[in-house]
């Protein structure tokens, strides 16, 4: 118990988060009863595999500070161009096609974000457009679709109880590059470059690698969360996908990340990814329009954003209440002491 | 080269002007696109005419409008809003259900509408319309200007303005019959035979380029955006800079969804989404108008009048393509590539000549 209490005044994001998390899932529970049956279970892992990645992918970014705008359009990019090669190249050559040009895209993003030294948000708006062309033109402005139904159904095969190979996929994509950021050292670089960028490239950590990393890794969630949903719907299209951006967003934040960088971890971002996924599974028994889902999104994304500003605002005026205070206090010391030497000699 | 001009004793020309003040890469840059620009219209059948000319400039006033709304967004150092094309559908859903009410119609319903009843009618709405927009932009400045990050907020507010209009029409098409108050600026030409809406572009434009260039209120924008530690210690927070900004920018967009509707005398949400137009969705349009005209991204530098430019741009690159037979796909990747190439243009000449922040 006082571990626990300890752990909770060390990890407020994280309590906080799981707290939420808890309570929306028991909430549906509650009051649908389907909700919490095995194939809900099921049915939430397989939003999970898509949604996870691309708040991991999101996670990432904002823990270095910057946040990417292109990941909807590398999403739908990997998307169309593994759809659309599978009938030819076969799935397996075309998945790794894909997820090594949403790579590569990400990875030329990071050096470019470094070496301009611009903001990623600055830049990232420019390649969204430039990625949707891309797709657009790979696409032949179609919607592109698979022949052969097989490879759909391998990949929402249930294993496991409640899993399938995509949500296994990247569930190990989680692990992986939780260890990464949790223990070497270019995970750290990550956080030290979000947290501290001045003193981080000051103490000699060159700002090109941990972005390089930050958004390869981005632009492999995403191309990864694009070629699930292409093989696992069979068909892609150019201009979809976009709404991943704002899901992802706000299950990043409701995991703990802060926008000023640095903080938050994969832990979280899981957990704010379930959040949004039993929000989104929640809301669809029900029969709420996706129209309502987004707008239920933008409001918890304003709130946690209010929540966060407003918070950050009261510190920063408290540190400098306690700042004028010590002020004071110093002078009324000084006063006294030049009061005191002034008396014997008066 | 100020010793040249030092030393014979005349003020610089132009040559000489543009060689000191610009690098040698940007230079380079903006000649191979111009070389691009001018090739395209000499080699392209029927761009060279008058009728095109107005198609363009007709073209470009739509998003031109809503691009020089947020350029006094980005001006004042808060980046973009990414909800203009949000803020446009919910202002067209709103003034389309108010010029279809029954309420609405001021005069008898049967018989053929007088023009002082379409006029009010259209007053009510757009007066409601601009209502709306103003606080969606009120909100959104307020929590900008309270230091939350500029992007994070407005994609808040972009699902949330987007879920009202959506959950306002129950994501059906509103339309009302013509004749109706607000074909005189869809579709109506009082000048010869330009558009009203061409018409309402310049002045918009000549407008907001005096206002930022000779009141108060302009300068202060330009002050705020280029050093926000300058701007607070003489007294000018951002808190209420972010709220005008961003007011402006909504009323811009509404002006736009109301323009649009009187166009098609109809109204849905996704109107401005890239589901439906062709050229990719209107909030990253109307951004890359605003970075390939040449506003710094950073604040505090730039103009509206290069915002006005920049669309006109686009547009007649847009124009250019479609009348050489490429496809959306084409077009849109151009317009992605000249947004990077102004990026990187941008970030190369301000390299070295700014703090990193």
């Amino acid at each position: 118990m006082e571990r626990l209490k300890n752990w909770v005044t060390e990890n407020p994001d994280l309590s906080f988060a799981i707290l939420l998390s808890v309570s929306v899932y028991t909430f549906f529970a509650i009051t649908e009863p389907l909700f919490f049956t095995h194939r809900t279970g099921f049915a939430i892992m397989e939003r999970f595999a898509v949604l996870g990645l691309v708040g991991l992918a999101l996670t990432l970014c904002i823990i270095a500070g910057e946040i990417d705008l292109s990941i909807g359009s590398n999403a739908a990019l990997a998307a169309v161009v593994t759809v659309r090669f599978t009938d030819d190249w076969g799935a397996i050559n075309s998945l790794l096609f894909a997820l090594a040009i949403s790579t590569s895209i990400g990875a030329i993003q990071g050096y470019f974000i470094a070496y301009l030294r611009i903001r990623a948000i600055v830049l990232t708006v420019g390649t969204l457009m430039l990625l949707r062309g891309v797709a657009l033109f790979a696409a032949e402005e179609k919607t592109v679709m698979l022949t052969d139904f097989r490879i759909p159904d391998f990949i929402s095969t249930k294993m496991l109880g409640y899993f399938s190979p995509a949500s296994l996929l990247v569930i190990i994509m989680f692990v992986v590059v939780g260890l990464f950021m949790a223990f070497t050292r270019y995970g750290r670089e990550i956080y030290a470059i979000g947290g501290a960028r001045k003193e981080a490239l000051a103490s000699g950590i060159s700002l090109q690698r941990p972005m390089i990393i930050v958004f390869a890794i981005s632009g492999f969630c995403a191309g990864l969360g694009g070629v699930i949903i292409g093989l696992r719907s069979g068909t892609a299209q150019a201009l979809g996908l976009q709404y991943l951006l704002l899901a992802g967003t706000v299950a990043a934040f409701i995991g703990g990340v802060s926008i000023l960088g640095g903080k938050g971890g994969v832990v979280g971002a899981a957990i704010g990814t379930l959040t949004v996924n039993f929000l989104n599974t929640g809301l669809v028994f029900n029969v709420t329009p996706s129209f309502m889902v987004q707008l239920y999104l933008g409001i918890l994304l304003l709130v946690v954003i209010m929540f966060q500003t407003g918070s950050r605002v009261f510190e920063e005026r408290q540190r400098r209440g306690q700042l004028l205070d010590d002020v004071d206090r110093r002078r009324s010391i000084l006063s006294d002491k030049i009061a005191g030497l002034r008396r014997p000699s008066g | 080269m100020t010793d040249v001009s030092a030393s014979t004793g005349n003020t610089p020309n132009l040559v000489q002007r543009i060689r000191r003040d610009y690098s040698p890469l940007v230079i380079g840059m903006v000649g191979l696109f111009l070389l691009v620009f001018v090739a395209g219209a000499a080699f392209t059948d029927d761009f060279l005419t008058w009728f095109n000319v107005k198609t363009i400039i007709r073209d470009a006033a739509l998003v031109g409008i809503m691009a020089i709304g947020l350029t006094f967004v980005t001006l004042s150092g808060n980046f973009f809003l990414l909800s203009m094309k949000e803020i446009a559908a919910l202002s067209i859903i709103c003034f389309a259900t108010l010029m279809s009410a029954d309420w609405n119609q001021w005069g008898p319903v049967d018989a053929d509408p007088t023009t002082w009843s379409l006029f009010m009618t259209f007053l009510v709405a757009f007066v409601a319309t601009m209502i709306i927009a103003t606080i969606a932009g009120a909100l959104q400045g307020a929590l900008i200007g309270l230091g939350g990050n500029p992007i994070v907020v407005t994609l808040g507010a972009a699902g949330l303005f987007f879920g009202i209009g959506s959950w306002w029409s129950d994501n059906l098409v509103i339309s009302y019959r013509r004749p109706h108050g607000a074909e005189w600026l869809g579709t109506g030409s009082f000048i010869g035979d330009i558009p009203n809406i061409t018409v309402a572009f310049v002045i918009i434009a000549v407008v907001a380029e005096l206002v930022l260039r000779y009141t108060t209120f302009g300068r202060q924008v330009y002050l705020v955006g280029a050093n926000r530690a300058a701007g607070r210690a003489t007294g000018h927070e951002n808190f209420g800079m972010a709220i005008k900004c961003c007011i402006i920018a909504s009323v811009c967009a509404a002006f736009v969804a109301v323009a649009f509707s009187g166009q098609v005398s109809s109204a849905h949400v996704n109107y401005f989404s890239s589901e439906f137009g062709s050229s990719g969705d209107m909030t990253i349009m109307v951004i890359a108008i605003v970075m390939v005209g040449g506003n710094s991204i950073m604040g505090g530098y730039g103009s509206t009048l290069r915002t006005s430019l920049g669309a006109i741009f686009i547009s007649s690159i847009d124009n250019m393509m479609v009348l050489n037979g490429f496809n959306s796909g084409a077009r849109v990747l151009a317009v992605g590539l000249m947004i990077v190439f102004s990026i990187i243009v941008f970030a190369l000449v301000r390299r070295g000549s700014r703090a990193v922040e």
